[in-house]
C-alpha cells in the first residue's frame, strides 16, 4: 500500500535504531523517515515536542489534530488520531463529530474547531474574529502553540497521505476492540 | 566547536579515518566473486558527478580532512577519472583503488600528470597464481594487472597492490610479495584485508560478518549518500544495504561529516576496529 519502502528495524541506518521500538512494528513515519537519517533525527525530536504533553492539554491537542485531519483528509492522521484522542479523553461519539459534523462541545472547544476550520481553509486567511475568539479561552503562548500543531498535522497530513503509509496494526486492532468501524 | 575542529579532533584520537572516500560509480568491467557493490557490466552506475567530487574535495580541505580516496566500481570506466583525480590530488594526497585492466597506452598516457601529484593507485592481485587470481576477479585480469603496475612504476605513479581474501597459504604468499615486488612494488606498499561478508561476497557466503564497531569510520560519499566507511555502501541482490548509511545529504560536507561525528562520540579515544578492516 505504502507508496515507499518502509524500513524495518533490521535495515534501517544504525543510526535510526533509536527511533525502533525494541519490539514490535515500528511506526510507518519511522519506517518511512529512516530512508533520510538526517530527517528522522530531527523530525522526531520536533513531532514529540509538538504533538506530546505540553503546556496545551491533550485533549484540546487531539481535537486539533483529529479536526484539521479529517479536514485535509487524511486516512492515516484520521485514524492514528482517532485512537490517540479516546486515550486523551474524547468520547466515541466526540471523535465522530470532529470527522463530521462536530457536536456542540462548550465554548472552548467549540471555539477551537471553528479556528480549525477556518484554519483548514486555504488559501483565505484565519478571519481575526475567530482568533479573538480563541484568544478568549487561551493564553498567548497557547496560541502559537497551537498555530503550530495544526500546522504540523497540515505537514504530516499531506505526508502521510501522499506517500499512502498503511494504518498501524495496533491502530486497526484498537478500532476493533473498541466495536468501531476504522 | 565547529563541525571542523570536531573532526580534527577525533582524527588526532583515532576515533575518525582521515580519509574522505567517493564513490566515483558503481558498474565495472570486471565481476569479481567477493565484490562489495556487486559491480559489474551493466548495473545501474550511480555516478557521483565529477564537480560534486572536486567540490567535495575543496569542502574535505576546509574541515581538516587529510587525505582522499575513490572507489567504486571500477574508477577509471569514467570517462574523464584522469583529470579528476589529478584536480582531487591538487587539493589532498589521493588514493584510487583500481583494478588496472584498462590501462590502455591512450589511458596511460592521460595518467601522466599524475605522476607529480601526491597520487597513489591501490591495485587488486589476489594470487601470484593466474588461474586462482582470474576466478576471484575475471579471465584475463591476472595478465593485465601484471602488465599494468610496471608500467605504472615507470612513469612514476605510486603503486599499491591489495590482496584481498585469506585464501593463500603462507607459501603462496610469499609467491605473490615475490611477485609484487618484481613488479616495481615494496612490501610496505602491499596491503592484505580479508574479505567482508557484504556485497556479492555474502551471496557467495565468503568472508567476515562486520558490523559499524568492526570498521574504521571513514567518511564515504555515494551517490545514494553519505555512508559510515568505504566498505558500508553494499548492494546485495540489487538492492542498496542502508544500514551504514549516515545521511541522504552530501553537500555542504559539513552535514555528513557531523552526522558521522556524532555516530562515533561514544567511541572512548582510540578505539579501532577489531577485524581491522581497512
Amino acid at each position: 500500500m505504502s507508496r515507499v519502502e518502509l524500513l524495518e528495524a533490521d535495515q534501517v541506518p544504525f543510526g535510526t535504531r533509536p527511533f525502533f521500538p525494541a519490539e514490535g512494528p515500528a511506526s510507518p513515519i519511522v519506517g518511512a523517515l529512516a530512508q533520510v537519517p538526517e530527517l528522522l533525527e530531527v523530525a522526531m525530536p520536533f513531532i514529540a515536542v509538538v504533538f506530546g504533553p505540553s503546556s496545551v492539554d491533550l485533549r484540546t491537542k487531539e481535537i486539533v489534530v483529529l479536526r484539521v485531519s479529517a479536514k485535509l483528509g487524511c486516512r492515516y492522521c484520521v485514524q492514528s488520531h482517532t485512537v490517540a484522542a479516546w486515550d486523551a479523553g474524547l468520547s466515541v461519539q466526540e471523535t465522530r463529530g470532529l470527522c463530521g459534523e462536530p457536536l456542540t462541545m462548550g465554548g472552548r472547544e467549540d471555539a477551537l474547531v471553528a479556528w480549525c476550520d477556518a484554519f483548514c481553509a486555504v488559501p483565505e486567511p484565519v478571519p481575526r474574529a475567530l482568533t479573538a475568539r480563541l484568544r478568549e479561552h487561551f493564553a498567548e503562548h497557547e496560541l502559537v502553540e497551537l498555530a503550530l500543531l495544526a500546522g504540523a498535522t497540515a505537514m504530516l497530513n499531506r505526508f502521510c497521505t501522499s506517500l499512502e503509509l498503511p494504518t498501524g496494526a495496533a491502530t486497526l486492532a484498537r478500532f476493533e476492540a473498541e466495536g468501531v468501524a476504522a | 566547536m565547529s563541525v571542523g575542529d570536531t573532526l580534527r579532533a577525533a582524527i588526532a584520537a583515532g576515533q575518525v579515518g582521515d580519509r574522505l572516500w567517493l564513490y566515483s560509480n558503481y558498474h565495472c568491467n570486471l565481476r569479481c566473486v567477493y565484490c562489495l557493490t556487486e559491480s559489474a557490466p551493466g548495473v545501474a552506475r550511480r555516478l557521483l558527478a565529477a564537480d560534486e567530487m572536486v567540490a567535495a574535495a575543496d569542502e574535505a580541505v576546509a574541515l581538516g580532512f587529510r587525505s582522499l580516496g575513490v572507489t567504486g566500481g571500477e574508477p577509471f570506466v569514467v570517462a574523464e577519472m584522469p583529470e579528476v583525480a589529478a584536480q582531487l590530488a591538487r587539493r589532498l594526497p589521493l588514493i584510487v583503488l583500481t583494478n588496472a585492466t584498462l590501462f590502455t597506452p591512450r589511458l596511460l598516457a592521460r595518467l601522466r600528470p599524475l605522476a607529480d601529484l601526491p597520487v597513489t593507485l591501490q591495485i587488486s592481485l589476489d594470487s601470484a597464481d593466474p588461474d586462482v587470481n582470474d576466478e576471484l576477479r575475471s579471465p584475463k585480469n591476472f595478465a593485465k594487472v601484471v602488465d599494468a603496475i610496471p608500467r605504472l612504476v615507470e612513469m612514476g605513479i605510486p603503486v599499491r597492490v591489495a590482496t584481498t581474501g585469506d585464501h593463500n597459504t603462507a607459501e603462496e604468499m610469499e609467491r605473490l610479495c615475490a611477485l609484487h615486488r618484481r613488479l616495481g612494488v615494496p612490501d610496505e606498499e602491499h596491503v592484505v584485508r580479508p574479505v567482508v561478508r557484504r556485497g556479492r561476497a555474502s551471496e557467495n557466503d565468503m568472508g567476515v560478518v562486520a558490523a559499524a564497531k568492526d570498521l574504521h569510520p571513514e567518511l564515504t560519499l555515494t551517490a545514494d549518500g553519505a555512508f559510515w566507511s568505504p566498505f558500508a555502501p553494499t548492494v546485495r541482490g540489487g538492492r542498496l544495504d542502508l544500514d551504514l548509511l549516515v545521511s541522504r545529504t552530501r553537500l555542504p560536507l559539513e552535514r555528513p561529516t557531523g552526522a558521522l561525528l556524532r555516530l562515533t562520540a561514544a567511541n572512548p579515544e582510540g578505539t579501532d576496529t577489531s577485524l581491522n578492516i581497512r
